[in-house]
């Protein structure tokens, strides 16, 4: 009996410990997910800081601007956002193991635009399984909308590569019947998908894709691709190429007396200042026979200078983010895909839970994103993953683009 | 004295084994993990010194080596359901195999040249995986995460009794593996083979009028190392669950290197401290600042002081100590 009472006595301290002690915390705070307190939510990435691929990370630097912004101003239901963010070096590898240091050890709310296609895949299912929200992961990955039923907490947010291929296959189908198209494009799963929109998007038409070159994102130019499709007798050519890959495919071009009539260049490099360059002060008479598409407003293109959304962006840069340059446009994606989040979070309860989130971003219908084209939506559903599904053209006029024809619309590309 | 000096390195040894059996009793699940890294860079940082500060051929391309254990370990657990550690030996046989037969025409290449042809074969070995697209699954890779044959990824497994989570079932694996793969590399390289292999890297013209046929022991570094190299890469992909491409970059070549550079060429104790380097120094050098560019300028900058201060790396630092003490 005694024996017993020594072994019941102790259990009981503890489940009263145990029980004030829940109860206590019960009081002060309601039942918060990781990354929530009462004053802050924490989120997470994980972004290329160094490396070849840095200058994607403006994406980062722009998103982290816009939250100390909305934080100076009051945060979100009087909570602050922290952003946390690391860099993967644009390793895959990196990404899962950083994204378990940012879930695990500093106990991140959810991760939110980590960069990279491969990169969100990579920490996909893990994130799944841990019930933790990928939001808005910047990728135009076909697959981040499409399997949104097996992964409900993930999430993209720019039109998918295969959607945005699909458009200017419709455009080349109505206005270039008879066209003869040369892609160059990265041989991986951007590239690839926006390949595969095209020849979606030229179905039954009399358009025709001649030829087709590959290059690897860890090649030193694309010169011999350039070469190749030249040769390919095509009046268009389709470059979905990133970054310096666009820019060589344009000077290559050039130099080698290749007179495409149209160039089709893809919306990640289509940013004013990747042209200026392609450009070659003005010798390269390419450029001015681009068309791209564009849903975000570019900081440099004259039509926006005294637009309210981008002064707001350039007064967010220059406070939030002294050094940063401002008529980088991945800065603009950071802040449309920030603007976003913390219009969720406003959804995802009084004090944020990781499934509010989840439900929040599945009903999205933010018609008002100041860093966005005017009439584009952001509109989500239950089976609906593809934040953004709209976007419009534009042609390269000497300096700056100017946009043209009304906004091409898709459903689940 | 004698026995004393046999017995040192046995006493070192299980001094460390015992640190490593108890350690995740003192650290977070998820440190347990970023530990579980330095193992798996220890066992590459093993094979390279087999290769590099024993017989004195230098490799660029080891980060190659891991890409065919991972890739073999992905592939027979998604493809052929094998679960996850019966991989390991397999990776290991399979990528010693590739090591040999790449040791053959390295043979004849020497010094700077072979560095180069090594380098090449990291350059090349991303576009090679995404030409087999159907085997490899090209540049999105394969994904370990959830799949069965994964041990402990969504429950824990109970080894010995113990319920053991993804974390610390990853950790007491990869030590398990490298202390093995230690205590072998000590007993090859302490031997007959140990001596032809320093034969070869100080002089071969020595070494071939001595008796040491260079083919032999040269092609068998090859296949050590690699085999070495193999088995990190397996368990590089059951740790990270998801291996592509760009998983193993031509950097992770580079870090090899650079791992074994700092532990100290020719030495098998300074090389934890070598694999403690390349896991925590880009996560150290981010929390120095984290604008764009900054960690790999701190990295650099860190590795510049390091070769100053510490030459002959920290196993050298070592032997200086000892030569102090005794005086």
């Amino acid at each position: 009996m005694i024996r017993k009472l020594t072994l019941a006595l102790p259990a009981l301290v503890l489940v009263l410990a145990l029980g004030t002690g829940a109860a206590i915390a019960g009081s002060t705070r309601t039942q918060a997910d990781p990354g929530v307190s009462e004053r802050e939510i924490v989120i997470g990435a994980t972004t290329p800081l160094s490396g070849p691929f840095s200058s994607v990370s403006s994406v980062t630097v722009g998103a982290n601007a816009y939250f100390k912004y909305v934080s100076a101003r009051g945060g979100v239901g009087g909570r602050k956002i922290t952003f946390k963010y690391l860099d993967d070096q644009y390793d895959p590898a990196k990404t899962v193991q950083l994204t378990r240091q940012l879930v695990e050890q500093d106990k991140v709310f959810a991760i939110f635009n980590s960069i990279g296609t491969e990169h969100n895949l990579a920490v996909r299912d893990y994130l799944n399984a841990n019930k933790v929200p990928q939001v808005f992961a910047a990728s135009g990955s076909t697959t981040l909308g499409r399997d949104g039923s097996k992964y409900p907490s993930a999430i993209g947010f720019q039109p998918s590569y295969q959607a945005e291929g699909w458009v200017y296959g419709k455009y080349l189908a109505r206005t270039r019947p008879g066209a003869r198209v040369a892609v160059l494009f990265q041989n991986d799963d951007y590239g690839k998908d926006l390949l595969n929109g095209l020849k979606r998007g030229l179905q039954r038409s009399k358009v025709k894709v001649v030829a087709a070159e590959p290059y690897e994102p860890t090649a030193v130019d694309v010169q011999a691709q350039v070469a190749k499709l030249r040769g390919a007798g095509a009046d268009t050519f389709a470059v979905f190429a990133v970054g310096k890959f666009a820019i060589q495919a344009y000077v290559f071009a050039n130099r080698l007396g290749w007179k495409p009539k149209l160039v089709i260049n893809n919306i990640v490099s289509s940013a004013s200042n990747v042209m200026t360059i392609a450009g070659e002060g003005g010798t390269n008479k390419l450029v001015d026979a681009t068309v791209s598409g564009v849903f975000l407003k570019d900081p440099t293109d004259p039509k926006w200078q005294s637009d309210a959304g981008i002064k707001l962006y350039q007064q967010i840069l220059k406070r939030y983010a002294p050094g940063a340059n401002a008529a980088d446009p991945y800065h603009v994606y950071g802040m449309a895909a920030a603007f976003t989040l913390v219009e969720a979070l406003k959804k995802a309860g009084r004090t944020p839970t990781r499934a509010g989130l989840v439900k929040a971003v599945a009903a999205l219908n933010v018609t008002k994103n100041p860093f966005m084209i005017p009439g584009i939506l952001i509109k989500t559903g239950p089976n609906d993953h593809f934040p953004i599904e709209q976007m419009l053209l534009q042609r390269w006029q000497k300096t700056s683009w100017k946009s043209f024809g009304g906004l091409w619309g898709y459903r689940g590309a | 004295m004698r026995l004393g000096r046999q017995l040192a390195p046995v006493a070192a040894f299980v001094a460390l084994a015992v640190v490593v059996l108890v350690l995740p009793s003192f650290v977070s699940a998820f440190r347990a993990q970023q530990l579980a890294y330095v193992a798996i860079y220890l066992v590459a940082l093993i094979g390279l010194n087999v290769l590099t500060g024993y017989t004195g051929q230098i490799s660029l391309g080891h980060g190659a080596f891991m890409a065919v254990g991972g890739y073999t370990t992905a592939i027979l657990m998604t493809d052929y359901g094998m679960k996850d550690v019966w991989t390991i030996p397999i990776a290991a046989l399979l990528t010693g195999a590739v090591g040999f037969l790449f040791g053959l025409p390295a043979l004849r290449l020497s010094g700077l040249y072979l560095a180069l042809a090594t380098f090449a074969i990291a350059v090349s070995a991303p576009a090679v995986i995404k030409r087999f697209e159907g085997f490899t699954g090209g540049g999105s890779g394969i994904n370990l995460f959830g799949v069965p044959e994964l041990t402990a990824s969504l429950t824990p497994v109970d080894v010995l009794g113990r319920e053991l989570v993804f974390n610390d079932w990853l950790y007491y694996l990869t030590w398990t593996v490298a202390l093995v793969g230690y205590v072998l590399a000590w007993l090859l390289l302490r031997g007959r083979t140990g001596l032809a292999f320093r034969a070869v890297r100080d002089s071969e013209t020595a070494a071939q009028s001595s008796g040491v046929s260079l083919p032999r022991y040269k092609t068998l570094a090859f296949g050590v190392s690699a085999a070495y190299a193999g088995v990190a890469g397996s368990l590089f992909a059951i740790a990270t669950t998801f291996v592509n491409p760009d998983t193993f970059p031509i950097a992770l070549s580079i870090l090899l290197l650079v791992g074994v550079v700092v532990g100290g060429l020719g030495s098998l104790v300074g090389l934890i401290a070598g694999a403690v380097f390349i896991q925590f120094l880009p996560i150290w050098s981010q929390e120095v600042s984290r604008s764009p560019g900054a960690p790999a300028v701190v990295s650099g900058l860190i590795l510049i002081a390091l070769m100053f201060v510490l030459p002959m790396g920290v196993a050298g630092l070592a032997g200086r100590l000892r030569t102090l003490t005794k005086r």
